[in-house]
């Protein structure tokens, strides 16, 4: 007879004992029932911290994202020399679409607090229609070279720059470097010669690699759902394995903060360092909630400085006010890109009013109360309509959008998000950022933070605004990481 | 004695408090210029101009270059309408648009109701007013504004007009129409200047009534329809003799409404749920939190970047039909974000949604009509008339597919004076165009209640 309960009783019914125990069990079958009860606790425990202190590393399955179905064929694994170029034919219908924009003016006195201002978008447009050079500008994109390479079905677009004339002895450092919204691997072309030709003979020679994110620029759109960062993460993996590089550092800002990010997560041992200049905390853990609440008071106790306690206070206005005032854009690339897009892609104005508000107000959030949103302050003209440029040639700024509906289609809670970075890090603190975030929060995730340098200028678009600085700190950080290789 | 100080003071105290809250706070509101530059001294010009909607050659070859000039760019496969509009469904509009649309005839469609234009507050505000034909005798017209949304217009109302001024039940009251369009909107000319909210529009209107002579009326919307209204109400509660309504989230979710949320699926007769509530209700985060963040996109962008998001849209009649078309499919039924072709011409003809898309782009209005979420929306969700209950007698229009569902309860919560809740049979957002005999009727009923009741 099979009692269900595994502590025998005298009940008195003998075999035809029903009877329900929990906790009523004789004196002497007790001592064997606590030792397996006290087994498997510990059991339990062990298990459990032993779980904890396995690094969950991040997975990623293979992926295709040509049109149609795959062909049956091998992989086209090569790498082919791309040149940027233009011709009449283009720039004619560019001109013919700016001469035919409907205007429509701001409100009066209203300076970019409702948008892009009409009255400095006409004089942009001016410059753009009779000054702007866009076949010299073309040939300073050419300056470096170009290529693509096919990868799980798509085009790949990258910039490679090997140093010239490298010293005896001296092997070049690769670097990664990776763009965002609404920037481009054009955001990085300052910075390159700062790098792959430094002056100081103490400063480190990188190799650099910049690639255009899949439905950036010149690189191919996915023609499939699903084409998230950990994608784009997969995809420049297999790019810089492809290129023949065991390890390289990497930066990024934007969402190269998060494609970078997850390259470190994916393949740890590869990242030999990952320098950003970007990296909002994804959930905010106690230490971060204890710090806002706390940090004003007892601002040593959380490392804030002045900078921190300024950005961070009043929390509702800096916080929350500012990050809602400053989102319609993502809410709406999150859910409808197809929609918002599709007239930028016909409407060059329209598309340079999009993305160049971008860069007056993630430069320095007060420039929305100055009549030319205090866009030349940072950069030339010329720069940022190249930049707009290469979106309106490549016609990618559909597919730009929906990058943004990807990431946030599980909402805020990507598995990625919640796992930390055990890989080298070095964060440049930009004092404009659009999220500020004090050392305590990088922290949180970036468990091997070597160097947090409190930058003294620059807002989110900060390699194209100081590349000095920039190039500056990714040199520090790869030389103490270099050192501790050596 | 001390005891006795105390006591009055309490006492004193409470009946202060009652007297504070049974008191009706009325709306205020100041007056507005909204013209270009300064106001020039002289006298206000109060002419009433006939207007009559134009359209030439030049106007359907620029549109034509435009729409041919279209640089196209691939939806994702099997995306439907996630994304939003479906680059190839848009393909099959625009090639109607180009091909089969005829703009001249819906001219005249549009030009079959007098069309007026007249200036108020500095800007020039157009109105659609359909007086009633071979009135019986003894009989007056009932007075009716009916105010338009986004991204909709004064001809989301044409098919409902004939049957409130010309209803086939000689029982029906016979209603003289006024449709105007909010400045900023459709023919009605933008404000200049800041500021130009939800309160100066119903403060414009009621100045529109005002002139065209009429002491008391109804009024009916949906969308910014109904805020506009129902601030009117709020302004000036005697002038308006009923409020009839399809759209009216609750601003401030007040203890009744939390409650119900709570508790309702387990009492629902508790708080008057029927089982339409509970199906659009719960699961709550589902359909009260993930589904207004799906869909509330535009309304963030458009509330604090209107001239950059409207900028390409006044470029692009392509861009600008897909933006506006994505809500007739979205709004009017949210599983049409499941179909391939958004499910649109379920319930609407293309001739009315193009129509509509058209009276935007020939009046160039797409970024003044934005800036009117961030007009309102500029001091949060925290405006005065928010927090202000409304006591004109009131008539509800429960559209099963409404964008944000309102259970009885729930819009009582504001309209103290709620006389019909009516559970409509079908219809989504776009009410009116969508069941206009369904809307009219409703109308018609609650009309009747309140003119008998007099």
């Amino acid at each position: 007879m099979n009692h269900w309960s595994p502590f025998r009783h005298n009940c008195g019914r003998g075999q035809n004992c029903h009877c329900i125990l929990w906790n009523n069990e004789p004196a002497a079958e007790s001592t064997m029932f606590t030792e397996v009860m006290l087994a498997l606790v510990v059991g339990g425990v062990i298990y459990i911290l032993v779980q904890k202190s396995k690094r969950p590393q991040l997975k990623s399955e293979d992926g295709w994202w040509g049109e149609g179905t795959p062909l049956d064929r091998e992989e086209d694994v090569s790498i082919r020399p791309y040149t940027v170029r233009t011709n009449k034919e283009e720039l004619e219908d560019l001109y013919r679409r700016i001469d035919q924009t409907r205007s429509f003016p701001s409100l009066e006195d209203s300076q970019f607090t409702y948008g892009f201002n009409s009255q400095y978008l006409q004089n942009v447009v001016s410059y753009w229609r009779h000054d702007f050079d866009w076949r010299r500008q073309v040939d300073q994109l050419n300056k470096y070279p170009h290529y693509k390479t096919n990868i799980e079905g798509i085009d790949v677009h990258y910039v490679h720059v090997r140093p010239k004339n490298l010293p005896e002895g001296v092997t070049a450092v690769p670097l990664l470097m990776v763009h965002g919204w609404p920037g481009s691997f054009y955001e990085f072309y300052r910075m390159i010669p700062l790098l792959t030709q430094p002056s100081n003979p103490d400063d480190i020679v990188f190799e650099v690699v910049c690639p255009s994110i899949p439905g950036y620029c010149f690189s191919e759109a996915p023609h499939k759902k699903g084409f998230d960062s950990v994608c784009a993460a997969r995809v420049f993996h297999k790019l810089m394995k492809r290129l023949g590089f065991q390890q390289f550092y990497a930066h990024g800002g934007d969402w190269g903060w998060i494609v970078t990010t997850n390259m470190a997560q994916l393949e740890p041992k590869i990242i030999k360092g990952l320098h950003l200049n970007f990296a909002p905390p994804s959930k905010p853990g106690l230490p971060m909630v204890l710090s806002i609440m706390l940090g004003r008071r007892f601002p040593k106790m959380f490392g804030f400085n002045e900078h921190d306690i300024q950005r961070i206070y009043p929390v509702v206005q800096n916080l929350v006010v500012e990050s809602v005032k400053e989102s319609g854009y993502m809410h709406i690339q999150a859910t409808k890109p197809d929609t918002v897009g599709r007239g930028l892609n016909d409407s060059p104005v329209g598309l340079a009013a999009y993305i160049l508000e971008k860069f007056s107000t993630w430069t320095d959030h007060d420039f929305r109360n100055l009549d030319d949103g205090g866009l030349t302050r940072k950069f030339s003209l010329d720069d940022l309509l190249t930049n707009v440029m290469i979106y309106w040639t490549s016609g990618c700024i559909i597919s730009s959008m929906r990058f943004y509906k990807e990431n946030f289609s599980k909402g805020l809670d990507q598995p990625h998000s919640k796992m930390p970075v055990h890989v080298p890090t070095g964060f440049a603190c930009f004092p404009n950022e659009l999220m500020h975030t004090p050392k305590l929060w990088v922290q949180q995730k970036y468990r091997e933070l070597k160097t947090f340098t409190p930058m003294a200028r620059g807002g989110h678009f900060a390699a194209m605004e100081e590349p000095q600085l920039m190039a500056q700190d990714i040199q520090n950080f790869t030389k103490i990481q270099e050192k501790r290789k050596k």
